[in-house]
Parts: structure tokens; C-alpha cells; sequence
């Protein structure tokens, strides 16, 4: 079969002593960082990505790619032992495996968190490796016109599933594809809105922006709240979950891993959305749901199961459609363009070893993260004793030479700090940067394909909706963004009857 | 803010900015949106069908105003929350340090002269650095410590690498940075940043290979 032989060469490629070793590095860092709150997989990975300059660009991905899915494992070690989500994935698990925890069953909550993680992880490996051939072969198909209405599709799930106004996520939307106008045009090499500085000319990085909005602005924030936190001191005694926790977890696991991997793969979509929903499912149809929020496992392994699993198939339309589904997935864009790499289709076929290897190497980390997670739980716990203040300036200065030393150009360190406070300013105003990191990354492909569809139409703007394809896209992007506004709607709709009411 | 409280003299509860995160998110991207307009409109849009490099910018950008001026009718016709602390004073005060270094990048030139014997780089980044760390300092007053002394590290790094080197850039910056709490304490600060500064020298010319430059060229 393809797929086994597929998956064997990539295992070839990720047993390398290097890559085992960067696949190693990964998992620790994304532990550790999720594991610490305050620090998310977003920031860490922008700050990290200018130093994977120097590695093979398997290597990058796999260590990178690695810090996604460890910091899902580690987040839930926070929640669960002092009830703060170490990482916004983990909040549900504060519901039930801090619960568990006061019942001094943490070891039980711990193991199944990540027991049921690495069964997630294990199905989300064979799914990457399953549907990327399909899947590779239809954007194969693709034209200028479809791939517009691809990301357009994509803006719009990004838009729905972010919390909030959809108003507002547009606009960041619309801000981040402004800001990707920024530098030079791609048809004429006419200078945009960069007011003849040098310094503007090549475009505003995307390293810039996202450590600037999520990285700086997250320690800006993080000041101004109670530094200290307290640790519940609760003694971990006995991992081993009884028989009776996992007969009531498996089927827990294998839904949240199939709701997970299914909205990870859905754009927009992504680890915090899956835990959520895998939470409410779980609770919605278990026989009694009075247990919820009382120390159930099945709280536990739901969404820590649907988090893994998401953050693996988020991979899926990037590898296979050079579409980035949410904004990690950007900044994974902005690690292959570093390497010179053009996310798509013809990833699996000029590069199979980076896809393949790719994929079998979130297996590989997977196991790692077991034990990283499982026999270590002390070490990390020991961690969370580091104060804030000796925390952030370390962070900082990573992050300003970090961002020097990709063009050794000063500027982008100041453009850090300016982009740092302009997150701030949006975060207080209650807008998410997310959507708008998702449009930076899109607004040069979108703008050149639609340039180009435009031109091959002569012109004409039905063309997006007269292509089959294009047009179903188009189809489903409008039906979302009405059903989002629906109850928008009806929900303004009440207040103002209850107002008027009164 | 002043604005926020204009119906003060009307019977106070009902202002006129119901939903001020709104009503000011809104204004600011409008304002950008503006900006942005302005600052494309010389450059050429359609031929034909074919689009030119001024269409796409002026495309988002108009889009920008029109959602821009939705969201903040959404602010002046719903109720919201009301604005978080420090929204203003720590925004503003970030942008007035990166704002303070316009004059010395367009003067560095002239600035550079000041000191003479001393190579003109290390002087721009000297008077840069320290106009930074005053002003951070003065507006401690008035708006919170951390975006402000986040924002000066990071500029102080920015200017001063080039001229100073890793070693020094990187303790100054963090030293600043340390002020970014207030519960800064200032001989623990000091040392752990001297750990941090010989970590990033190891780390990052030598163990990452980026060519970095350890101390000031004389």
C-alpha cells in the first residue's frame, strides 16, 4: 500500500539523529511553554522562527511543528495541578482535571490527559497521511480563481469561529491584508505605502508582526495583572488510571479525537475551538451530565484528546493546499518561506521527504511528549515557581535579537515594539489579532491571484462565481457568514425588546 | 477620553459612547484606514482590467473605513463594557517613546557631530538611548510600566546593537526592561540579567551561528 509505504519512508527521514533530536527539542519547549501560563504556542513559535534560520528545513518544521502540539500536552498539566490553563487550549480542563485534582486523583487526570492525547495523536498522524494524497490531487486542479475563493473561504471561518463580533474580526481581517500592502507591489515593483524609507521597501516582516502582537503584547498585559500565583500543593500520588477511568474515557477519546481532528482541518478552526466543542459534546450526551465540573474524566479526555488532534490536522490544508487554517499555521507559511519553501501541493511532490517526514515525525513526538509529560511531571510543576518578573525580560531580549538577526536591520526591532503596543491597543478594544495575522499572511497570495484571475476573465468578476469550484467555495463563505450574523441578529434583536419592555 | 463623558451634564447614565471599546477600536481603524488611503492615492489603480498596485491597497483600505465606521456606530448604538484600564495611557505611551526617536533618525547626522573623538554611531545611540529612558521614565507618571519599558528595551536594543555590540545592548535593554514591574528588585535584576546576557552571547553567535557582533567596533 502507498500509505504504509509512504509512512515508512517518512519515518526514514524523522529517525535521523538530528531530526529525533530537533522532534526532541520541540516537545520540550512546547511542554515548557505550555506548561507556563502566559506564554502561548503562537508567540513561542514567531520568536523561534528566526532562529531555525540556521537548520535544515525538515529539521525547522519538525522542531517547530513539535512546539505546537507539546504545548498542547503541557497546558493541561497546569490546569489540572493549580487550575490556570496554562495554555488557552487547556481552559476547559481547568472544569474538570482541577476538580479531579482536589480529589487527589491528579495522577489519574494527568495520565489520561495525556494518554488520550497520544491516541489523538496517533489517529491524526494516519489522517494527515491518509487525505494528503486526495487532497493534493484536487488543489492540483486548482486555478487563480479557485484559490481566491479558497482563502476568501478560509478569511470567513476565521471570522465566524473567532470570539466575538464578526464586524470586528473582519476588520483585522482587512487590517492584517492592508498591512501585507505594505512594500513592493509583485507585478511592478512600484514602492506602497513605505513613504520611501528604506526600511519599508522590502514590506513589514512577518515575524514583525506576529511577535509584536502576540509576544509583546501578551507581556504588556501579563504586567499589569497579580503577578504571584499560588500553587495548590497537591501530592501526585499513583498515575495509573483505574480500569473503571478508562472504560469511561475511551469513548470520550475517540470523540474528542474525531470532533478535533475535524475542526482542525476546517479553516479557521483550530486546538481551542476543538476542546471546546469536545467538552460540550461530551457533556451533552452523557447520561448524567451533573458530573460535569464535579471531577469527570471524561472532561478530561475530551477535550485534551480534541486539542491534540486539531493541532495535527491543522496541518492537512497547509501541506497539502499551501493554506494556512489558523494563525499558527501562518507562522508555519512564514518557516517555509524562510527556507524558500512554497507551501502547496507541489510540497508532497518536490519534497516528499519534508512532507512525509513531517508526519511521521508527530508520531515520534507524540511518544516523546508521553514521557516528557507522564514520569516528569515534577519537574515542570517546579517550573511554575519561576516568577514572572525574572521571566518576561528573557523572553524579550530572545525575542529582540531574534527578530535583529533575520535581516541584522535594527528596524525590525523597533517595528516589534510599535506593532507590541498597537496589539495592546486592539486586545483592550476587544478586537482578536488572530484573524488579522491570518490576513497578513494571505494578502499577497490572494492579491495575486485575484489579479491574475481577473486578467484571465478579461475583467469580468462573475468568473469566481462561474467556475464550479470557485463558486461552491464562494457559496459555502456566504452561507457561514449568514448563519454567524443570525443569531447576532436575534440576540440585538431580544435586548432591544427587553428594553423596550421596561 | 473627555469626549467619552460629553452627555456628563445630561442626567449621567446614559452617555453618548454606549460601548466605548467599540466606539474607539472603531475610530482607530478608521483613522488608519484614512491614513493608509492618503498615503496610496499617488499611486496608479486600474488599466483596463488589469489591476495596478494602487488597487488592492485602496480596495482593503476603503473596506477598512466603511467597517471601521460600523463598528463604531455599533459602539454609539449598543451597550458595552467600559474601556479597560490603561487603554490610552499605556497605548500612547508606547507610541510617544517610538514617536520620540523620528527627530534623532532624521538628525543623526548632526547629532553624530555632538561628541567629538567618539565614533558618530555610538553617539546617536547614546543621546537615542538615553532621550528613551527619560521619557520612559517621565511617563511613569501618567501611564502603566509595562508597555512603556517593554517598548524602551526593545528600542534601546534596536539602536544600540549595531554601535555597542551584543553584550552591552542586551544588558541595558534587559536592565530597562527589568523596570517593566514594580516589583523590580534591583541587586536580583542585576545579576539575573548578567546570566541572560552571557546566555544570548553563547547562544546566539556561537551555538545558533547568526553573525552577531560581540562588542563595540573602536
Amino acid at each position: 500500500m502507498d500509505l504504509i509505504s509512504n509512512l515508512a519512508f517518512g519515518f526514514s527521514v524523522a529517525v535521523t539523529p538530528m531530526n529525533i533530536f530537533l522532534c526532541l527539542i520541540g516537545a520540550l519547549v512546547g511542554t515548557l511553554i505550555g506548561v507556563l501560563p502566559g506564554i502561548g504556542p503562537l508567540a513561542t513559535i514567531a520568536m523561534l522562527l528566526p532562529i531555525t534560520f540556521g537548520l535544515p528545513p525538515v529539521g525547522a518544521l519538525i522542531m517547530l511543528a513539535g512546539i505546537y502540539y507539546g504545548a498542547q500536552y503541557g497546558g493541561s498539566t497546569t490546569s489540572i495541578l493549580i487550575n490556570i490553563p496554562g495554555e488557552s487550549s487547556a481552559v476547559v480542563t481547568t472544569l474538570d482535571g482541577h476538580q479531579m485534582a482536589k480529589q487527589g486523583r491528579a495522577g489519574p487526570a494527568l495520565a489520561i490527559a495525556a494518554i488520550g492525547s497520544f491516541i489523538a495523536g496517533t489517529i491524526a498522524t494516519v489522517l494527515v497521511a491518509a487525505l494528503g494524497v486526495p487532497l493534493t490531487a484536487l488543489a492540483l486542479k486548482f486555478g487563480p480563481a479557485e484559490y481566491f475563493s479558497l482563502m476568501v473561504l478560509g478569511l470567513v471561518f476565521a471570522v465566524v469561529l473567532a470570539k466575538g463580533s464578526v464586524f470586528k474580526a473582519v476588520a483585522m481581517v482587512l487590517l492584517g491584508l492592508m498591512l501585507s500592502c505594505v512594500g513592493s507591489d509583485i507585478e511592478t515593483g512600484q514602492s506602497r505605502l513605505s513613504f520611501d524609507l528604506p526600511e519599508l521597501a522590502d514590506g513589514i516582516g512577518f515575524v514583525t508582526v506576529a511577535m509584536g502582537m502576540f509576544g509583546f503584547a501578551e507581556i504588556m498585559r501579563n504586567l499589569e495583572q497579580d503577578a504571584s500565583r499560588d500553587i495548590v500543593e497537591s501530592k501526585i500520588t499513583g498515575l495509573m488510571p483505574t480500569m473503571k477511568d478508562f472504560k469511561d474515557s475511551i469513548g470520550a477519546i475517540g470523540r474528542g479525537t474525531a470532533l478535533g481532528s475535524l475542526l482542525g482541518i476546517l479553516p479557521g478552526g483550530g486546538s481551542v475551538i476543538a476542546a471546546f466543542a469536545a467538552y460540550t459534546f461530551e457533556k451533552k450526551i452523557s447520561k448524567n451530565p451533573e458530573k460535569f465540573g464535579r471531577g469527570a474524566i471524561e472532561g478530561v479526555a475530551a477535550p485534551e484528546s480534541a486539542n491534540n488532534a486539531a493541532s495535527q490536522t491543522s496541518f492537512i490544508p497547509l501541506l497539502t493546499l499551501g493554506i494556512p487554517p489558523n494563525a499558527v499555521m501562518a507562522l508555519m507559511v512564514g518557516a517555509m518561506t524562510i527556507h524558500g519553501i512554497v507551501p502547496g501541493p507541489q510540497v508532497m511532490t518536490k519534497q516528499p521527504e519534508l512532507f512525509w517526514g513531517l508526519i511521521a515525525s508527530m508520531w515520534i513526538g507524540n511518544l516523546m511528549l508521553v514521557v516528557i509529560n507522564l514520569p516528569l511531571v515534577g519537574v515542570w510543576v517546579s517550573l511554575l515557581r519561576v516568577p514572572y518578573r525574572l521571566l518576561f525580560p528573557a523572553i524579550l531580549i530572545f525575542c529582540a535579537i531574534g527578530v535583529y538577526s533575520i535581516n541584522n536591520a535594527p528596524a525590525d526591532a523597533i517595528m516589534v515594539a510599535t506593532f507590541g503596543f498597537i496589539g495592546y491597543w486592539l486586545v483592550k478594544c476587544d478586537f482578536e489579532p488572530a484573524p488579522l495575522l491570518l490576513g497578513f499572511v494571505l494578502g499577497p497570495l490572494m492579491e495575486e491571484n485575484l489579479r491574475r484571475a481577473m486578467l484571465i476573465a478579461r475583467g469580468d468578476p462573475t468568473t469566481f462565481l462561474t467556475r464550479p469550484i470557485s463558486g461552491v467555495l464562494l457559496g459555502i463563505a456566504a452561507i457561514l457568514i449568514i448563519i454567524a450574523l443570525l443569531p447576532m441578529i436575534r440576540k440585538k434583536r431580544d435586548e432591544v425588546f427587553v428594553e423596550e419592555g421596561v | 477620553m473627555s469626549e467619552g463623558q460629553g452627555g456628563a451634564r445630561a442626567p449621567a447614565q446614559r452617555h453618548v459612547i454606549r460601548s466605548p471599546k467599540d466606539f474607539w477600536g472603531g475610530l482607530s481603524l478608521v483613522l488608519v484606514a484614512a491614513f493608509a488611503l492618503w498615503a496610496s492615492s499617488d499611486l496608479p489603480g486600474m488599466r483596463g482590467f488589469a489591476f495596478g498596485p494602487g488597487t488592492a491597497p485602496r480596495l482593503f483600505a476603503y473596506s477598512l473605513m466603511a467597517l471601521g465606521f460600523g463598528v463604531m456606530l455599533v459602539g454609539l448604538l449598543t451597550d458595552g463594557p467600559p474601556l479597560e484600564k490603561f487603554t490610552f495611557s499605556g497605548t500612547f505611551g508606547g507610541a510617544a517613546l517610538v514617536i520620540s526617536l523620528i527627530p534623532i533618525y532624521y538628525f543623526a547626522s548632526r547629532i553624530g557631530k555632538w561628541v567629538p573623538g567618539v565614533p558618530p554611531d555610538i553617539v546617536v545611540a547614546a543621546i537615542g538611548a538615553s532621550v528613551v529612558v527619560v521619557l520612559a521614565f517621565l511617563l511613569t507618571n501618567v501611564a502603566p510600566r509595562g508597555p512603556l519599558f517593554i517598548t524602551a528595551a526593545t528600542i534601546i536594543f534596536a539602536i544600540s546593537v549595531r554601535p555597542l555590540g551584543l553584550v552591552i545592548s542586551s544588558y541595558v535593554a534587559l536592565v530597562i526592561a527589568a523596570n517593566a514591574t514594580k516589583e523590580v528588585r534591583w541587586l536580583e535584576s542585576m545579576i539575573w540579567c548578567a546570566v541572560l546576557t552571557a546566555f544570548c552571547s553563547l547562544l546566539f553567535p556561537y551555538g545558533l551561528n547568526l553573525p552577531l557582533q560581540l562588542w563595540p567596533r573602536f
